[in-house]
């Protein structure tokens, strides 16, 4: 395949991909409005290190979304972190639970003395402290209590520590008024994330070879070709599935039966925990610890036999992984969601689509495709 | 704290985790997180050493450190945010060095594990040496923009940081900078190097006139260049500096001869040119004012640095850079000058205007100065999430060694992009077991040094080859065989040999040097090979495998432009996919050992590596 570049990638205006599929080479600028207010010179200074990674007009992106954060606790805590380092425009935290002693597991933005108080609002000030240059909200309601209107305010919801249902509830909210919807929890060392983009343009760098042809300058020009190879950018579309599909998903069909040897053991667990999380009212709770690994037991047995999925993909071992939400998982995961939320805000970059995994005891962190 | 909550950890973990005393090395990017995860796990014995001050560049990831902090010591800040989160932590902070002569083998004893999270190879082979002196499990760390890892040190039982080499600092030959560059990184070399001719350290590796002696202008090109030194007399014999002092530093007149009579002087070398473009030599007056490649520029961009400048924009911006550089190096003391720094704004100024008024007479397309910056002063780029991530692994490794669990420690990288089995942290499957001749951890180290014994002189040993190459802090040297003392750590004793060259001190080829650096409890023997220096090649090669000592082309080659890189996150020998120059023969091994997919057999080429540091002095 060749074919003429003028001198700067951005110009191209379209090519055949490899595969047959139509790739259009499109300036990022033009693909979205451009933002014409201008980074300042603090900012560019302040975000440095990260512009040099992802570029200015992310970073004008970024400046420009409005993000909820519900449930503040151990992973919401590093995505609050995360995402406020980055520079996003607001972020509103929405928790109506107190600071407990289990926090201090992970929840680094409360300090130690507010327990008992809300953890939204006890996890303001910490919250603003990591970068002025963003406006930082808490919000101690129940999130079951907001009206679907309340979300419209929004271009990001990043939900945690919620029941199934209310995960559920938001993410059809979100559908209906376009916003980027993710949720994700940690139990103990273990954790997932979901993404529901719905229809998501993105760009994307693929490096070309191709002939540049070079300008002559003086005298009785020569052309002289060189090969370069060029970084283009290239548009994508990736369409995603509501969280209510990933939880339908039919383990017995013919799809996934297939599927299923190859398939780790994490979103059955997260599964599991997700049930007990509805069931019992709370997560895991260390003071319970037999008992609930016990209660866990017999949820998974109830909740894989649903499926039509074996008991032994879950194995009781796993379940002294689950107490408690650990800071290096929250780390993990919460810097995995937070990369995603800002590759979605930046639209740049593919997006994992739809779900992640870490898995502790292999230390082994995946992306997969549930639910399409 | 989640030790401190019953229930939350199994039993071991838990009284492991309250009770284990340990070393975080570095408290930038990767340092902050570990250290917010240690105190909230429950650790309570922590110590953390970091030279380093804070500066606003890093406020965008580490998060322990906020504006009214900057100047102010990266590892006693991160200790008191810290404390915020357990207060009923006991961190040491030290504001130091951790190669000092201070923490010895002794002070790395106390340690159930130390992990590190530093920004440089020179730092990380110095406490890979002490870790395995004082054999405390050591679990290595770094990122370089969305890529990261983490690594198992344990002596015997896996590699070390040094048993496989790193790849050397990338060089350009000196023709391609002063006669036919062809990229925008031949251009800021160039620039960097005058910077240095004009104000800096007088190197005469650096030299940015034409270079005669180009092989490639050699033959039919005789005439043209006698023609050429006619008409310029002898200018070509003085100096840079001298011939610039000579003229004040007037910009319009160093503008003239840097890109118009060198230029000049470079066209008539024809034979450069048979298979080129040839250069464009450029007049003060008469300086193209539009903007390359504007489409691609944000024209109402009001950051600067972001902007493609025209060319009598760069004209103006050197000039002006000119004239408060000389007021600069004017002011300084008799013998004393200016040091490149990219965040001096005359001196990076100076770089991107020269490098584009360059790029623009030899056709190569031009870099905003934002660019420029970056390559110049080897900036890595970083982010506080593939941190963030990083710093939670590392401490998932530190539970595991304080259960004895070592063999769950395998390396694990973190990826920018999902590899084909869809993993993004991804644990290799096996520990790679120690390199059997690796120069610093096998039972008895030994390298080969190439070298002309009479030219290099003992103070070159010393600290081009033993310190700069060989990451020793205070060696001492003997002559095997005939007991002559030849480098020794005491102050004073041996400065006498300092200028002598290795020949009179009865170093031939053939000879055995023993080197021991006390503080890093580190034997190494060195055998002497004679080697004439060839040209444009490297005053010395250490070879760490002997068998395959045979002349061959480095082939490493790493980061960026040369000069100090400005890793000031936590980099690892991880491949930046988005930096073409990052790809080495031996990082993409790496990378390959990083897929687990057939682990093995790939791991297994990967120890065949040779060698390889070069040197220059
Ligand atoms: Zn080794």
């Amino acid at each position: 395949m060749k074919f003429a570049i003028l001198l700067h990638p951005s110009e191209i205006v379209a090519a055949v991909g490899d595969c047959g599929t139509c790739i259009q080479f499109t300036s990022y600028k033009k693909m979205v409005e451009i933002n014409t207010t201008e980074l300042t010179e603090d900012e560019a200074e302040l975000y440095d290190r990260q512009i040099r990674l992802w570029g200015l007009d992310s970073q004008k992106r970024l400046r420009k979304s409005k993000i909820l954060l519900v449930g503040i606790k151990g992973i919401g805590a590093e995505i609050c972190k995360n995402i406020i380092l980055a520079g996003v425009k607001s972020v509103t935290i929405l928790d109506n639970g107190v600071v407990t002693d289990e926090d201090s597991c992970s929840q680094f933005l409360a300090p130690r003395d507010q327990i008992g108080k809300n953890r939204a609002e006890a996890s303001l000030s910490r919250a603003q402290q990591l970068n002025p240059m963003v406006q930082v909200t808490a919000d101690s309601e129940d999130v079951a209590d907001k009206p679907d209107t309340f979300f419209g305010d929004f271009d990001v919801i990043c939900a945690t520590e919620c029941p199934v249902e209310q995960l559920i509830r938001i993410n059809q909210v979100c559908r209906e008024k376009s916003i980027k919807f993710f949720c994700c929890d940690v139990f103990g060392m273990f954790g997932y994330t979901f993404t529901d983009l719905q229809i998501h343009e993105y760009a994307e760098e693929v490096t070309v070879h191709n002939i540049a042809s070079i300008q002559d300058c003086e005298g009785p020009a020569k052309k002289i070709a060189k090969v370069d190879p060029v970084k283009v950018t290239t548009k994508r579309t990736a369409t995603f599935v509501p969280l209510q599909d990933v939880l339908d998903v039919d383990w017995s069909s013919e799809t996934y039966i297939k599927r299923l040897p190859k398939t780790d053991c994490s979103y059955f667990l997260m599964r599991v925990l997700l049930r007990f999380r509805s069931k019992c009212g709370h997560d895991p709770s260390p003071k319970k610890r037999q008992e609930d690994i016990k209660e866990l037991c017999s949820i998974r047995n109830e909740v894989l036999a649903k499926l039509e999925v074996p008991v032994d993909k879950v194995p009781d071992e796993l379940f002294s992984h689950v107490f408690a939400e650990l800071s290096p998982a929250c780390a993990i995961v919460g810097g995995v969601m937070a990369q995603e939320i800002i590759k979605a805000v930046s639209q740049k970059e593919s997006p994992h689509n739809n779900m992640f995994f870490f898995n502790p005891t292999k230390n082994v962190g995946f992306v997969d495709c549930i639910g399409h | 704290m989640a030790a401190s909550i019953a229930g939350v950890f199994e039993e071991n973990l838990k009284s492991a985790v309250e009770t284990a005393k340990v070393l975080v090395v570095g408290a930038g990017g990767i340092g902050c997180e570990l250290l917010k995860n240690l105190v909230l796990s429950g650790f309570k014995d922590i110590e953390i050493i970091d030279l380093d001050t804070i500066d606003v560049s890093n406020l965008n990831r580490q998060f322990l450190f906020h504006k009214q902090h900057v100047g102010k010591s990266k590892a006693a800040v991160a200790r008191e945010s810290a404390l915020t989160f357990n207060p009923n932590a006991c961190i040491k902070a030290y504001h130091d060095s951790i190669t000092s002569s201070e923490y010895g083998v002794s002070f790395f004893k106390r340690f159930a594990l130390v992990m590190n999270a530093l920004d440089n190879r020179a730092a990380r082979n110095h406490v890979n040496r002490m870790c395995l002196a004082a054999d405390v499990p050591l679990v290595e760390s770094g990122t370089a923009g969305y890529d990261g890892q983490v690594e198992l040190i344990k002596k015997g039982l896996t590699q070390c940081y040094e048993c496989q080499p790193k790849a050397a600092q990338k060089t350009f030959p000196g023709c391609t900078i002063r006669n036919t560059p062809s990229e925008p990184i031949h251009c800021i070399v160039w620039a960097k190097h005058l910077f240095n001719q004009l104000f800096g350290e007088d190197d005469p590796d650096e030299d940015v006139s034409p270079d005669m002696a180009d092989p490639e202008a050699a033959g039919g090109a005789g005439d043209a260049l006698k023609v050429a030194s006619n008409e310029k007399g002898n200018v070509e014999r003085v100096s840079t500096r001298s011939w610039s002092q000579s003229c004040k530093y007037e910009p319009e007149k160093l503008f003239h001869k840097l890109f118009h009579d060198d230029i000049k002087y470079l066209l008539s070398m024809d034979n450069l040119w048979k298979k080129r473009r040839p250069p464009t030599p450029l007049l003060w007056g008469n300086l193209p004012d539009a903007v390359a490649g504007c489409s691609r520029n944000d024209i109402e961009s009001v950051l600067k640095d972001q902007k493609n400048w025209s060319i009598a924009e760069c004209a103006q911006i050197f000039a002006d850079s000119c004239r408060n550089l000389k007021n600069q190096f004017e002011s300084l003391k008799d013998d004393d000058h200016l040091v490149w720094d990219k965040d001096d704004k005359n001196a990076m100024d100076f770089v991107a205007s020269c490098a584009n008024i360059r790029a623009y007479i030899f056709g190569i397309s031009q870099k905003t100065r934002f660019d420029v910056k970056s390559m110049a002063g080897n900036i890595i780029p970083a982010i506080a999430t593939t941190n963030a991530i990083i710093a939670g692994v590392v401490v998932l490794h530190a539970f595991n060694i304080l259960q004895n669990n070592l063999e769950s420690c395998q390396t694990v990288y973190l990826r920018p992009k999902p590899t084909h089995r869809n993993q993004l942290i991804v644990p290799e499957k096996f520990l790679n077991p120690p390199n059997p001749k690796c120069y610093v951890c096998s039972p008895k180290p030994q390298v080969t040094l190439c070298v002309d014994v009479n030219s290099m002189t003992v103070k070159d040993l010393e600290e081009q080859v033993l310190k700069k190459t060989l990451n020793m802090v205070a060696p001492d040297v003997i002559l095997d065989g005939k007991g002559t003392v030849i480098i020794s750590s005491e102050e004073g004793e041996t400065t006498e040999n300092n200028l002598k060259k290795l020949e009179e001190l009865g170093i031939v080829d053939g000879s055995v040097l023993k080197v021991d650096d006390f503080l890093q409890n580190y034997e190494l023997s060195i055998t002497i090979v004679q080697r004439l220096v060839p040209k444009d090649g490297p005053d010395f090669d250490v070879v760490a495998d002997s068998s395959q000592l045979k002349p061959k082309e480095d082939k490493a080659e790493s980061s960026g432009a040369n000069g100090a890189s400005d890793q000031d996150d936590d980099l690892l020998e991880v491949v930046e996919e988005q930096n073409p120059n990052f790809t080495t023969a031996d990082s993409k091994k790496r990378k390959t050992a990083g897929e687990t997919d057939d682990g093995i057999s790939k791991k297994q080429k990967t120890k065949d590596v040779v060698l390889v540091v070069r040197g220059e002095i």
